[in-house]
Parts: C-alpha cells; structure tokens; sequence
C-alpha cells in the first residue's frame, strides 16, 4: 500500500518552515523523514540548548550550520542557592570557539548558569559581523573589560585604508580609513550575573558612532559606572526601550539619564533614595509621566516613601512591577500597589504584609504573576505581618493569578485547599516555607494534602516547589495528577524511595527534577533507570543515593551522563553502599564531558564514556531492550509465583518474543 | 464555435492571454487577471507570447488545469484595486480551506508562477497544518515515508509507556486482572497484615538468578491505607491475605509464544491502568512470594491451579535462548542487573501489586 507523498519543492518547504518557530515544532518537522529532516536543518535559525552538555558544539555545528541565534543553559537550577561547588563546569569557550568559525553570521547569543570569560567575549566581540543581542543571564567569570571588548567592537565597522573618493555610506573619511558602518547590537543584558567589577569606563567603550541600543540592563554591576558616558550614550540611542540601571546610579541623576529616552517601555531605577528635594520628586515625575510607552517599573533601591509617589502618575499604565529592592514599610508599598490597577507582575519583598496583599487582591484584577521575598529569611521569628492569609487573599481577588513564588513562614492545608479550588489555572506554584519540615501550623499534621489539592486543581501545572512537612503521600498525588509538571523542586521531604518512585512514575512530562535532603534511595532511581532518558536532567543532593547505584546506572545507560559530585574525596574509597554526597543525571549525546573538576566523577562501563554515536545507539537500544526483557520477567515471577525454574522457562519465551 | 472565431465575436473587447498547461490543454484568461502573475506577465512583456492559440504561453509543469483554476480565482479577485484589506483577508481566508493534497499543490503551482502573495498564504496554512503535531502525525497528513535511522533521530526517548512491548504486557495483566476480580467475588477474604520484605536489590536478583539461601526468608507484601480518592476505583482495596503464598496462581494464559495470539488481548488501556493503580500504596520494596503451597487455599481452587500450570508448563518450550544465558551468566558474575520499571512499567509493578493482593484473598 504505497501512499505516494504529496510533492512540494524544497524552496517552497524551506518557506513553509520558516513560518514555524517554536522548538518543538522545528524539532518535530525534522523527524519527519529524511528529506524533510535535511532541509529543517538548514533552514533552522534558532536553537535552544536546555543543558551545554546534552550535546557537543562539533554536533550542533555539524547539524545546523545556519543558526543565527542560539541560546544555552549550563549550570543546574541548584547553583542559585550554591549547592554547585565553584568549577563545577558550564564553560562557554568551547562553544564560543567553536561557533566563532562556524557561525561568522551569528546574531544573538542568551547564556545562563555558565562561566564565560573576558577572552571569549573578546572573541564574540571580533567574530560576528552581525552581532546583535548578547544576554548574560546568571552568569560569572568575565569582568567589565570583557564588556570593554564588547562596547569597543559594538560597531562592526570595517575598515578600508586608502583614499576613497566615492564610498557609500562614509561616517568618518580621515586621511586613510574610512569606516563603514554595519548592523550593531541592540541588547546588551547582564541580568544577575557576577561581574568582576573593575572600573565603570567600559561603558566610554562605546563609541560615538554607536546607537542602534533598544536594551541594556547593567543592574547587577557593583560599583559606578562613568555617569556621564552613560548619560552621551543614552542620549544618542533614540530606540531605547529597556533600560535597568545598577543600584550605585543616584537618584538624581536618574533624571539627565532618562530625559532623552522618551521611548522607553521598561525602566530600572538605580537607587531610589535620596535627601527630600522637591524638585527632584517633580523632575522624576516629570519623566515618567514624559515616557508614555513605560510599562514596567524596577530597581528602587532602599526606596524611600517620600519619592514612591513621583510613580502614582503613570501608575495606571504599569504592568510590572519589581520592588523586591524597596525596603520600604508596608502602607507605602500598599499605597503604590492599589494604584496600579493593570498590574500584572507584582514582585514584592514580605513588607507588604498580608494587609498588603488583601489590598493588591482588591485592586488589581489582571494580577497574572506574584512573588514574595523574604526581608529576613534567616532571622528565626517573623519580622513582619506576612502568613498564608495573604496569598489566599490573592488566590480569591486574582481571577488570572497563574505564576506564584511565595516565601512564608506559616501555612495549612486549609489555605492551600482553597488556593487550589480558587485558582485552577495556576501553572507555577512555588511555595517556601523558610523552615524546613513545618508541619500545618493549625493541625499539626504534614502539608501532603494541601499540596495533593493543588497538583489536583491545577491540571496545567508545569512547575511546583515543595516545602515544609511532607511524607511520601504528597509525592503519590503528584505521581498521580501532575501529568503536566514539568519542573519539580523539592527539598527536605518524603519518608522512603516510595516518593521519588511515584514523581518518576507518574509525572508524565517531567523535564527536570531536583531534590535536596530527601531519604530518596537507590531502588527508586534504578527502577526508574529509564524514565530518565525522557528528562533532561536530575539533582539529587544529600540524599541517600549510593555510589554503587550510581555506578550501576551509569553502566547501563549509556546516553546519561550520570555524574557524582563528592568533595570529600574519591567515591571509591568509601564503601560502595555510601551514599554520594550529591548527583547529577543529564541525557546527553556527546558522552562523558571533558571539563570535569576534581571533584566530579562520571560513571561508566567497561567502554568508557566516549562512545561513538553508533555504539552508543546500539548499547542503548540493547539495554533499553534488555531493560524491558529484565522488567518483564521480575514482573512475570512475581504475578505468578512461580517457582524459578519454571519462571525462567517462561522468561525463556517472553525473551524470544522480544528478540 | 471555433475558438478564432470566438474571440473576433467577444463584444466587450477585453483582452484574452493564452495559455497552456501541462496536459497540453489550452485556454484564454482574462489580460489583467493572467498579469497578476508575475511569470505570465514577463513572458508576455519579454517574449510577446500568449497573444493568440498557437502562441500560447507554456505554464510550469507544476501547474495543472484544477490548480490553475484555482489561481484565476485568486488573481481574479486580488487584481481588482478597490478591494479593503478586510475583504481581501475574508476572500483568503475562505480560499484556503482545501484539503492537504490540494493546498500542497496550489503552493508548488503559485512558487512556479512566482506569485508571492498566494505562496506566503499557502505557506502559512501549511504551517498551521504542521504546528502541534508530532512526526508521525506530519508524515499521515502529508503521506510521507518513515526513513530516518535510530542515528539521525537525535530526538530523546520518549516517555517508555509507548514501547509497545509495555503496552502488550500491560493489555496481558489487565486481563487477568479482570479475571482474577470476578473470581474474588465469590469469596469473602479477612484482611490482614503482612509483613513487609526487607530484603534488598542485590538478593532479589541474586534469587532470581538462582542462588539459593533466601526462600525462608520469602514473606508476602504488604498494602496498607488503601486510601483511593478516585471515584472510578473499582477495586476492592481492603482484602489481603496474610501469610498464605500461592504458588503457581495461573490462570489461562493466552499463548505467549505467539505475538499475534496475544496482541488478541485487548484488555484495558494502558491509560486505564495508570489510573486505577496509582492510587494503589506501592511498597517500595519489591514483593517477594513463596513458593511454598498454601494450606489456605481452597482444595478445589488449588487444584485448578495446579491442572493450569502443568497445561502452561507443558505448552512452554524447554530451549534456552542465548539471551537467557546471557542473563545466567550475568548473574553468575554477580553483577547488577537494573530492574527498569518505567512509566507503565511501574503501573505493572502496582498491577502486579494489586494481582498478588488478589490472588492472596481467594
């Protein structure tokens, strides 16, 4: 029954692709057949790298040989909270090199969670004639001369020595030069990134010829940048749309800075404190009210209440809000608050209190997302007013409230019941509950059944953090209703392996999955040897894994990369059933990496970790075969209680069966 | 009417461009709509072509008559400049509802005769075709074949309940299953505790492969709070047997030998399965039973029993694939062998679960 293929030339299908954007959708047309596969790849043009090591640059370079922009991801979550050891890895000069001779015509570059170094930002600076975005997201290891590179080669001006009469496009025609300008960046983003501050002159960098900026957030940098090469620099970017300033940008100045950026749509303050002036407070509200696209308000600093108020203009046009900096008390944040009816973003540090809170549910009906910071996460008592009240509040005012992140100190079932019945459209819920096992603080029981409802309710969850006291029986409901979680932290909770088996089981999508302080074993993981390859990756830290586990499972699975991280010495001179002080799984197809520190460990078989794609494929299809053979037969044994021989018999023809 | 003669007759003096498709057929279009597109109209301003039969302008292979049809259509009403935007998008948006295998076609014939504006629309309705499909669905929308190698898939696995050796061994259980359910119907069981199998990984394997030493050791599982939140949870939780051990609890097997035979068993879902038996407590440590006759059971039962595993005993072939020595000698080298339990695998380990609580409560 031969279907004969609906024909369409390869220039039409290339066009066709080229209206298909998302991941899964390239990714889907190129598994298509042959055909379709070859032409996707060519015509591919952004690629998302979910974890550096799921893939060597040599392969991606070999499959795509025309992207454009490419984003990647190297360190696990973990390491926000500094559970990964300083080395770990995460390098980005490999892929940097690499792309640097494979990609001249590379446009964007958006790294987060990786070690990149001032001698690759040179390379990125000098390689890419149409470079345009680079976005630094969580990132180390460069310091503001590599930032130098970049402002100073921003331009991409070619040169041509020689007197040329009639050249197009001549900007400066000096004796022997001539510059020709190209394309430019417009994005420079350093969002949360550890910058080795060394001087705030990168930004003179810049040369004059330079304005194509639409975005640039400096916000994470330490010490002063030169204000009045900040300020030439703005003035002569007329695109600006995005603008985060760093904390050491006076308030003051904030007015010069911003004065000739009309069209800005986000905004960043630097500090937001300043002696009581007003005709500062009226300049500052002069700007605001003089940037008519500014939607989105961040920074403030050590804000001070008596400027909060040069905001309340334009407070109605605001749709996020970041005031995770403002250590002001809560009726001013209060204050703000209500007066941003279309507020959809809500970042806020616990000053607001849950009174705060019942009033942000009063007042802003388009709240989609809120999170909630800890002022003294460490303090042992409460510092302020802040309890599940507040967030219940929320769940009941919010009709489209579907992102939450929410530090507290108390909680009940009870209030995460409703939070679940009234919100189920939620798709992140992150609770932390600053004190490890905290039982419902009105019945002193385990969260399980709170966190059950919300797992229940929500049927579109794709990310969940756990915290406080919990046993395997949360796990079960999560196993059981969380068929579109995606993202799953937990820290801290279960009784036995029976919950990481119910999660690994259950969670049907599951991509990521980290756990920390947790008595999850060997027999969850083992058994679920498999479900592993369909993830990208698992951390487990502190938990009650052993290295033999691990060996076993890196033995027998070959497209992991089954990493022990131990900085008390080699694995091996412990005994076997010792448990590893932390792990790493990530599927990959580029074998063992070759940056491991000291401290990290990779487990493998007998054929070491840098198979070939082919053996790879074939051990993997062996095991995966072998896998079910083994899984059907301990199953068959134990349905039927066979004696052995005669189980082994029946094995027999089950395995002649699959062969 | 010879054609010649038609157009001498025509009384609104419009201009006619002849063409002629790939079948050989020719015909006359309208000057201003054939202009619409671009490679009519340079082979008219270039050539001088298509001004009568004989010279008519040869169209791209890609275009066939239907086809061609088609884009008058289109260029008939697009040519006409008084049209709004909102009409425009009205006509597009009615023009491209077309199957498949046409609207393939339309966007090959509209990239021949280089007219952009027809090719972006198709090009955009196939996207949408495309977008949120998997593979196997493109490849039956679009009839194409399935011939790339386990290499060029660098897709990762996808979730393990669609091997469909899973599915058969889940379809297997849900029958028996099924079959174990209605004979506990017709008893009534006490319930009681079991003891829960401390034993390890390593001896269950090691029991497996032979190694004698643990079959005193052999204790029953253990269920407890069959809480079930599910209201289409039809299984009886509460009835599990203590110490009794069944031994051979068969029940007809379909014949195993034959794949055909057995993919006949079209038991519950895979999907069924995941949600019966998730509510299900599954003990984390993996259930050991033994093989010791059980004085519990009923006499009449237990020899059924028996009559049915000597049936399947002797249906069973006495050979010894390689890979069972395979696994033999693996075991006999004391290395570690995985017990993958996947996405349904794990369901069969709580099917099995539930079976071996059923068994135990005949």
């Amino acid at each position: 029954m031969q279907r004969i293929a609906f024909s369409i030339p390869e220039e039409v299908l290339e066009h066709v692709f080229s209206f298909v954007h998302s991941d899964k959708d390239r990714n889907a047309i190129s598994l298509v057949c042959k055909s379709w596969y070859e032409i996707e790849r060519w015509c591919r043009r952004r690629i998302f790298i979910g974890n550096c090591y799921a893939v060597s640059p040599r392969m991606l370079i070999k499959r795509f040989p025309e992207v454009r922009s490419i984003t990647l991801k190297g360190k696990p979550h973990f390491a926000d909270f500094n559970l990964v050891p300083e080395g770990w890895g995460g390098y980005a000069c490999t892929w940097i090199e690499a792309m640097a001779t494979a990609y001249p015509w590379l446009e964007e570059i958006r790294l987060k969670r990786m070690v990149i170094t001032d001698d690759s930002l040179e390379l990125i600076a000098k390689s890419f004639k149409n470079f345009q975005v680079l976005v630094l997201s969580s990132c180390e290891g460069f310091s503001t001369d590599g930032l130098a590179a970049i402002a100073a080669n921003c331009s991409n001006n070619s040169y041509i020595s020689g007197t040329c009469a009639a050249v197009p496009i001549v900007l400066f025609a000096a004796d022997f030069q001539v510059k020709i300008e190209s394309v430019n960046l417009r994005e420079l983003d350093l969002r949360e990134s550890e910058v080795d501050d060394l001087s705030g002159h990168w930004l003179s960098q810049f040369p004059d010829s330079f304005t194509s900026l639409v975005s640039l957030n400096i916000s994470c940098l330490g010490s002063e940048v030169s204000l009045s090469a900040l300020e030439r620099l703005l003035g002569r970017c007329p695109n600006l749309q995005s603008l985060r300033l760093n904390r050491a940008v006076p308030l003051d100045r904030l007015v010069n800075l911003i004065g000739r950026s009309p069209n800005l749509v986000e905004l960043g303050t630097g500090t937001y404190s300043s002696e009581v002036q007003p005709d500062v407070f009226s300049d500052l509200a002069g700007v605001f009210v003089g940037c008519k696209q500014l939607k989105s308000l961040s920074g403030f600093w050590d804000a001070v209440p008596y400027y909060l108020p040069a905001v309340y203009p334009i407070s109605s046009r605001l749709t996020s809000l970041n005031l995770s900096y403002a250590t002001t008390e809560s009726p001013y944040l209060v204050k703000l608050v209500s007066e941003c009816q279309n507020l959809q973003r809500l970042w806020v540090l616990d000053y607001i209190e849950d009174s705060g809170l019942d009033a942000l549910a009063a007042s802003c009906k388009d709240l989609r997302e809120l999170r909630v910071f800890p002022s003294d996460p460490f303090g042992l008592e409460p510092n302020v007013a802040l309890t599940e009240k507040g967030l219940v509040s929320v769940s009941e005012g919010c009709p489209k409230l579907q992102s939450v992140l929410y530090f507290c100190r108390q909680m009940s079932n009870a209030a995460l019941v409703t939070i679940a019945r009234n919100r189920p459209n939620m798709t992140r819920f992150r609770l932390c509950i600053i004190e490890p096992r905290t039982p419902d603080y009105l019945t002193l029981e385990p969260l399980d059944a709170g966190f059950g409802a919300i797992v229940e309710h929500c049927k579109d969850l794709q990310r969940l953090s756990l915290s406080g006291l919990l046993t395997d029986r949360v796990f079960e409901y999560i196993g059981t209703y969380g068929k579109k979680l995606e993202m799953l932290s937990v820290a801290f909770a279960g009784d036995s392996d029976l919950g990481l088996h119910y999660v690994l089981s259950g969670c049907d999508n599951l991509r990521k999955l980290e756990v920390r302080d947790c008595p999850f074993g060997d027999k969850a993981l083992l058994a679920n040897a498999a479900k592993l390859e369909t993830m990208r990756s698992l951390w487990m830290s502190s938990c009650a894994v052993s290295y033999g586990a691990c060996k076993l499972l890196g033995q027998k699975m070959p497209r992991l990369n089954v990493e022990v991280i131990d900085e008390r010495g080699p694995p091996d001179s412990r005994p076997e059933s010792c448990p590893v002080e932390k792990l790493y799984i990530y599927r990959t197809i580029a074998g063992r990496r070759m940056d491991m520190p000291g401290f990290v460990w990779r487990m493998e078989g007998a054929s070491g970790g840098n198979c070939q794609w082919q053996v790879q494929a074939q051990e993997a299809s062996r095991t995966k075969k072998f896998t079910v053979a083994w899984h059907i037969q301990l199953q068959l044994w134990l349905v039927f209680e066979l004696d052995v021989i005669l189980f082994l018999k029946l094995v027999s023809t089950f395995c002649r069966l699959l062969a | 009417m010879s054609e010649a003669a038609m157009a001498v007759v025509k009384p609104e003096m419009k201009s006619y461009i002849w063409v002629q498709t790939v079948d050989g057929s020719i015909q006359q279009v309208e000057e201003e709509v054939a202009m619409f597109c671009p490679m009519i109209c340079r082979e008219i301003l270039q050539t001088g072509m298509g001004s009568s039969k004989n010279y008519a302008i040869s169209l791209p292979q890609r275009v066939n008559p239907a086809i061609f049809g088609l884009i008058l259509d289109y260029c008939r009403f697009h040519q006409v400049p008084g049209r709004s935007n909102k009409e425009r998008k009205t006509f597009d948006e009615k023009f491209i509802r077309m199957d498949t295998k046409k609207l393939c076609e339309l966007t090959s014939a509209a990239d021949s005769l280089q007219l952009k504006p027809l090719v972006d629309l198709t090009s955009r309705a196939l996207a949408r075709i495309i977008e949120g499909k998997t593979p196997e669905e493109i490849r039956e929308t679009f009839h194409l074949p399935d011939d790339l190698t386990e290499e060029e898939k660098l897709e990762p696995l996808r979730n393990i309940t669609d091997d469909p050796r899973i599915r058969l061994l889940n379809r297997l259980y849900a029958r028996k299953r099924k079959e174990l359910k209605e004979r506990q119907k017709l008893k009534n069981v006490e319930v009681e505790e079991e003891r829960v199998d401390e034993r390890s990984v390593d001896d269950l394997l090691s029991f497996i492969n032979g190694v004698d030493g643990d079959t005193k050791g052999a204790r029953t599982n253990k269920n407890k709070k069959k809480n079930r939140r599910r209201k289409d949870n039809s299984r009886d939780p509460s009835s599990i047997n203590a110490n009794e051990n069944l031994n051979k609890g068969l029940s007809a097997l379909p014949p195993v030998c034959h794949n055909g035979a057995v993919d006949n068993v079209l038991g519950a879902s895979t999907s069924n399965h995941s949600r019966n038996l998730t509510a299900v407590n599954f003990s984390p440590k993996l259930e050991f039973v033994d093989g010791d006759v059980d004085d519990d059971l009923d006499p009449a039962m237990k020899e059924e029993l028996d009559r049915e595993v000597e049936d399947f005993a002797r249906r069973l072939n006495s050979d010894w694939p390689e890979r069972m020595q395979e696994i033999l000698s693996l075991g006999q080298e004391r290395r570690l062998i995985p017990i993958s339990m996947n996405g349904n695998g794990s369901t069969v380990a709580i099917v099995i679960g539930v079976e071996v609580i059923v068994i135990r409560s005949l």
